[in-house]
């Protein structure tokens, strides 16, 4: 069990891969954005890969453990201290009863990721630990910590001391500047050539109206093929306007100008095009942008994309632990 | 047009989407829900979801067990053994819905979108303006003149995907730009030729202009209806806006807030393409309400 001493900026439960199933009902897979760090968090204590974790946004919580445990902190630096003294990061770390985990701002990354021996223990809302907090379901009471709520964590032994080898950690932007991988489609071709450049040639500012529904981007004006101007009418007159479709997770969604990344508590269908997606290996890179970050976008195939998956998958096992 | 091959679309390393024609009709729809069931019939491998929509389906796939190539060739030949949509007599419930039209939650929310975003013609007009109607209240003639067919579940938990049954209450109308940060919970808006209510206050693309007071997702499962999922509708259901005062609004209002409210749905009718498809040939579609 631990006590919320201060919540966070926005601390929720999440477990991966999330709440998977439900997409036709508009229900997301919610989940840890960075699945990098968060599954490599369990494993060092101890858990399955994809059990129920912290993860925490630009501004971490103070927590005091009311057991034993075995913690391990992984992803963005939120300067975690114990008892005040720092506290090492991607290691875990045996915590007496009464001590106080205490994290702060972010200095490098977004996201960070607190996983317990055990995992935490809410109640599974159809079949998923994951909070989506915009419909106020999964994790504790739907929604972000508050302070004087106790996580409640199920019991069980970690091994202290055991660390990420350097060369499995994500290697996170020093410059605010990150390389994207997209894939092209659904509906790249309601794009035009000069568009596609465009798109594949510019800066792209991660605005600061984002959250774990999608991430707005300014940048460049959009241009468009024959195709976005000659349709039905049932599409909807503007370019960027389709006949309403299954969005995928991670699609670049273009509403009127505005392109949105869909991600983890995004929208499952909607009427707007889809010209790239960022596949799912990208995603930590994502999580761990801050808003005024830039992103630049590299085209990949499908199969490049699954090649990535996988090997961040071996990545995130056993072997990378030591 | 009904597409003579379906187009497969890549969406990153797990999804595809399977996109069969480029308009709105319920054949389209019948062959996207369709392929859906096939897929939880045949248990397809490596499949692991799907959502169907309009015109199209998208494929949740795991690229460990089966690749991009094989997965179309498997969706083909579904897709191949469907029967035609003809045939098919399916139960369909009637839900009324209690709707006040040009109501005072959604202007507001318009005023709001234009001080804080952009200054748009306000959604009543625009609508009017983009489908050739008369006036505001022609609108509500028009877009309360018909019964909804709920053709997927999506955007947001519940949210009803819907098309107007009756093609002379078809009206069609662009998506905001940008879209709009938050909506009124239970507002009706539409955007190109399809009509949806919103569930919960999340942000929005559709021209608005009514609202709702009954609840179309409960995570309390509060009313009977709720009792297997905790969205009300699923595909095939049928939705008739019925329009009221906001005095009649606020009644039903406190109704659902207490428990008390009796949801409007009838359950003894079936759906039968063939009828619907004679009833529309034998019509005018260009005539309005």
């Amino acid at each position: 069990m631990m006590e919320v001493i201060k919540p966070g900026l926005e601390t929720c439960v999440q477990d991966y891969p999330g709440r998977i199933g439900y997409w036709n009902q508009g229900f997301p897979p919610s989940g840890p954005m960075d699945s990098w760090s968060f599954r490599l968090a369990n494993l060092l204590v101890g858990n399955e890969a994809g059990a129920a974790a912290l993860e925490c946004q630009f501004m971490g919580p103070t927590l005091k453990f009311q057991r034993d445990a075995v913690v391990a902190v992984c992803g963005a630096d939120m300067q975690a201290k114990l008892d005040g003294e720092p506290m090492a990061q991607w290691e875990s770390v045996a915590v007496k009863a009464g001590q106080v985990l205490e994290t702060s701002f972010s200095t490098a990354g977004a996201r960070t990721y607190i996983a317990v021996a055990g995992g935490i223990a809410t109640e599974p809302w159809l079949g998923s630990r994951s909070t989506f907090h915009q419909a106020g379901v999964g994790g504790m009471d739907g929604h972000a910590l508050a302070a004087g709520q106790v996580v409640p964590v199920a019991g069980a032994a970690g091994t202290p001391g055991k660390r990420v080898k350097e060369d499995r950690r994500p290697l996170f932007s020093a410059d605010k500047t990150w390389q994207i991988e997209v894939v092209p489609g659904p509906n790249d071709d309601w794009i035009d050539e000069a568009g596609q450049q465009r798109f594949l040639s510019s800066d792209w500012k991660l605005s600061a109206r984002s959250n774990r529904t999608g991430f707005r981007l300014d940048g460049p004006e959009w241009t468009f093929t024959d195709k976005a101007y000659n349709k039905a009418p049932e599409h909807g007159a503007e370019p960027s306007n389709i006949i309403d479709h299954g969005y995928p997770l991670g699609a670049i969604n273009l509403g009127g100008q505005t392109p949105i990344i869909l991600v983890n508590d995004g929208p499952s269908m909607g009427g707007f095009i889809n010209p790239y997606t960022v596949p799912s290996a990208a995603f930590w890179k994502l999580a761990q942008a801050k808003p005024g970050d830039i992103f630049r976008f590299t085209s990949v195939t499908v199969e490049q994309a699954q090649s990535m998956a996988r090997e961040l998958t071996s990545i995130c096992s056993a072997s990378s632990i030591e | 047009m009904i597409y003579e091959e379906p187009r497969f679309l890549p969406g990153g390393d797990r999804y595809m989407l399977i996109e069969l024609g480029n308009e709105m009709n319920l054949e389209l729809n019948f062959i996207a829900q369709g392929l859906a069931t096939a897929i939880t019939e045949n248990n397809t491998k490596g499949i692991v979801e799907t959502a169907p929509c309009f015109a199209s389906m998208l494929v949740h796939y795991e690229p460990d067990e089966i690749g991009f190539d094989d997965l179309k060739k498997e969706m083909t030949s579904l897709l191949g053994s469907l029967g035609p949509s003809t045939d098919i007599e399916l139960d369909s419930r009637l839900f009324y819905f209690p709707a006040v039209y040009l109501d005072p939650w959604t202007k507001e929310c318009v005023q709001d979108y234009c001080e804080k975003v952009t200054p748009k013609t306000p959604d009543p007009e625009f609508v009017v303006e983009q489908s050739g109607l008369k006036d505001v209240e022609q609108l509500v003639r028009v877009h309360s003149g018909t019964e909804y067919w709920v053709a997927a579940l999506g955007f947001w938990p519940g949210l009803p995907f819907m098309m107007p049954l009756d093609p002379r209450c078809m009206l069609t109308a662009p998506k905001y730009n940008p879209p709009r940060t938050w909506t009124p919970q239970g507002t009706i808006g539409m955007g190109g030729a399809s009509t949806a209510i919103y569930p919960v206050a999340t942000p929005g693309g559709y021209q608005i202009f009514a609202r709702t007071p009954v609840p179309i997702w409960d995570t309390e499962k509060r009313f009977p209806q709720f009792e297997d999922s905790i969205c009300l509708f699923q595909a095939g259901d049928r939705v008739k806006f019925v329009p009221c005062t906001v005095e009649e609004f606020e009644h039903v209002e406190a109704e659902v807030e207490a428990g008390t409210y009796l949801i409007n749905v009838v359950e003894y009718q079936k759906f039968s393409v063939r009828n619907y498809t004679d009833w529309i040939s034998s019509i005018d579609a260009s005539q309005r309400f």
